[in-house]
Order: C-alpha cells, then sequence, then structure tokens
C-alpha cells in the first residue's frame, strides 16, 4: 500500500499517526530526497514509506502533542503532520441543552457522545446531534467512551446521582476538559461533596464550574456556545478573553 | 487532509495526476491553519485551500510545474518575500507551502 493510501485509510478509520515529510535541509547528506515520506502508527507498530528511518523514534512524543509544524532533525527540515481523529465530546444527562451542544460540537467537526441512564430521555428522536447514545449510569458509560486527552466531558443533569459519578470518573482520565453546569450554590454543595469522596483539593480546579465563559447566554444554543468556547480555549491553552486589546497571536497554531 | 481526501479519491479514480500542497508553516498572522491542504489536478481542478484565498492563483501555477515535473517544491508567501510584489498576503503573516506530486496508481 502506498504511503499516501494508509494515510487516507487513518484518517477514514479515525486512528492516530504522524506523517514526517523531508520538506528542504541537506538532503544529499542525509542520503534523502525532498518529498521523501514516513508514515508512523501510534505505538510505532507500523512505519511506512522512504523517510528517514531516524525519525521513527521522535514520532510517539510528535503524536502526542498533536501539532503540525516543522522541525529540524539531522540537518533536515521535516514537517510534521499529525492524524487524528476529531475530539470527543460527551454529554452526561439527556436534557434539551445536550442536544444544543452536540449540534454545535458536530460544527466543530466534533464526535458527539450522550450519556444518561433514563431510556426515555435518551433517544435519538430528543438527541438527533448525537452520533452516539448510551443508556447506562456514569461508570458504565465512562468505561465505554474511554475518555482520552482529546475528550471533552460535560456533566447537565443536575442530579447528583448522576452528576457525582459522572465527575469522579471524569477526574479519573486523561479528558482535557470537565464542565459541570449548575448554579454557585450547587457548585460549592457539589464541592464538599466530591471532597467526601475522597477527591484531593487540587483534583476540584480541573471542574469548570459553573461551566461555560461569561457570554450572558440566555437560550440553551447560547448556553452551548458558552460552554464549547471554554472548552476549545482550554484545549488551546488560552483563557477565552476577548481579542481585542489581547496581546496573543490569534491563531494557535502560528509561531 | 480530511477536507479534501473525497477529492484526491475522486481525482485518483479518473487516473489524473495531481499535486497536494499543505500549509507547513505561517509566521505572525495566517488565515489557514498549518496542516491546511489545496488539491490541484492535471486538468485545472482545484480543492481545498492554503490561504483567505490571496495566494491559491499562484499555488496552482507552482502545482502545475510540479505535476509537470514529477519535483516536490517549497515555496514562501509573505511581506518579506521577493514575490511579495505581486503575491502576498494583506494579513501581513508569512507561509511556506509544499507542493508534492502524487502520481497516478497502476489501475488493476
Amino acid at each position: 500500500m502506498s504511503v499516501q493510501r494508509r494515510i487516507e485509510q487513518a484518517v477514514r478509520g479515525g486512528e492516530r499517526a504522524a506523517v514526517l515529510t523531508v520538506i528542504g535541509g541537506d538532503v544529499a547528506a542525509a542520503g534523502t530526497r525532498v518529498g521523501a515520506k514516513l508514515f508512523v502508527l501510534e505505538g510505532g507498530g507500523e512505519v511506512l514509506g522512504d523517510g528517514p528511518r531516524s525519525l521513527v523514534a521522535l514520532a510517539e512524543a510528535l503524536i502526542r502533542r498533536e501539532k503540525n509544524h516543522v522541525i529540524e532533525h539531522e540537518g533536515l527540515n521535516v514537517f510534521v503532520e499529525i492524524v487524528a481523529p476529531p475530539p470527543r465530546i460527551a454529554v452526561f444527562g439527556a436534557v434539551d441543552t445536550a442536544e444544543s451542544l452536540c449540534a454545535m460540537a458536530k460544527q466543530l467537526g466534533w464526535r458527539t457522545i450522550v450519556a444518561d441512564a433514563r431510556a426515555r430521555f435518551a433517544t435519538h428522536e430528543r438527541l438527533p446531534s448525537a452520533d452516539e447514545i448510551i443508556v447506562a449510569w456514569p461508570e458504565e458509560a465512562l468505561a465505554q467512551i474511554k475518555p482520552d486527552h482529546q475528550t471533552a466531558i460535560v456533566v447537565l443533569s443536575h442530579d447528583e446521582k448522576f452528576d457525582l459519578p459522572a465527575i469522579i470518573g471524569a477526574l479519573g482520565t486523561d479528558c482535557f476538559y470537565i464542565g459541570a453546569l449548575g448554579s454557585r450554590k450547587n457548585q460549592e454543595k457539589r464541592r464538599v461533596r466530591l471532597l467526601e469522596a475522597g477527591i484531593a483539593e487540587e483534583q476540584l480546579s480541573r471542574i469548570c464550574g459553573p461551566c461555560g465563559l461569561d457570554l450572558g447566554a440566555d437560550s440553551q444554543p447560547e448556553t452551548a456556545l458558552s460552554i464549547l468556547a471554554e472548552a476549545v480555549a482550554i484545549r488551546a491553552g488560552r483563557d477565552g478573553g476577548r481579542l481585542q486589546g489581547s496581546k496573543g497571536r490569534i491563531h494557535v497554531g502560528v509561531e | 487532509m480530511k477536507d479534501v481526501l473525497a477529492d484526491i479519491e475522486r481525482l485518483r479514480a479518473r487516473g489524473e495526476k495531481i499535486a497536494i500542497a499543505t500549509v507547513v508553516a505561517s509566521r505572525r498572522s495566517a488565515p489557514r491553519p498549518v496542516g491546511s491542504k489545496l488539491v490541484v489536478s492535471e486538468s485545472g481542478e482545484i480543492f481545498g485551500s492554503v490561504s483567505g484565498g490571496c495566494v491559491e492563483s499562484d499555488v496552482y501555477q507552482n502545482a502545475q510545474e510540479v505535476i509537470a515535473s514529477g519535483e516536490a517544491k517549497l515555496v514562501s508567501y509573505g511581506f518579506s518575500d521577493d514575490q511579495a510584489w505581486s503575491v502576498g498576503l494583506p494579513c501581513g503573516g508569512e507561509i511556506d507551502i509544499f507542493i508534492e506530486p502524487l502520481e497516478p496508481e497502476a489501475r488493476t
């Protein structure tokens, strides 16, 4: 199979991989050519192509960083392109905000999952934008979802018996965002409950609650926008303020 | 890659020669993220984008050369570039674009 075909297969199949292409530098000294390419699957179990094999050792860290950029390697300029499945959002609580969140997350190209133990609520009719609906309690749903560093978790149910196990479970994963809806009063109650449940104080700072940016959101779609805006900012390592007056780069990928 | 996947497959199915242009670096400001792709076919079709439309026609010309020669090349656009008088980015950014050929595969 050609490298290009394998890349396409990885994109379609939602696999994680690094594609390393020599784009310049002293190619003669390195015994390679401009355009030489290497495909390295996450885990290093599969390497394909005519690019310098010494790049394979770098691949795992590059995949983890998930950033397209040029690196210098043994006198060569190498473009690193990461193939990765889209981020996922897992929403706990099949409430109406869940549908708004899923609809908007799909616009971002994310994969959407809704979990709720109540089969009456967790239906495709109520949640047409959910790619996946899991009718289960949070522990079981989390075991199915297997959240990774590209997963956002949003807890919406307003019901302690769903919310608490979902948050505690989420804290046990690598997920990049944990959002919890609820009034400030309920956030404080939840905080006490989580501490009682043995969650360490410093772990609690991972929870965004009340979740969302301060947009003055009123309707369900506005609330969804506020929550997703916060998740996007956190994923990019940004604060989520206004661009006007901010000093940093507008786009996160720009050097 | 995802954005232009279907286009690549369609062009390949027709047995066309293709060049793929990829934004490999951007500095200061950038209309499209690093990794964005433009696909150009031998017969002149264009899919995807590498800027807000500022440099696409020059990339297209370069892509046709790459298709003809079979040799990949790196082109740069921006204020500091020699070409800035003709092809530049109004946002004041600089971008490097790598253009590589994709040979048609033998039909089986």
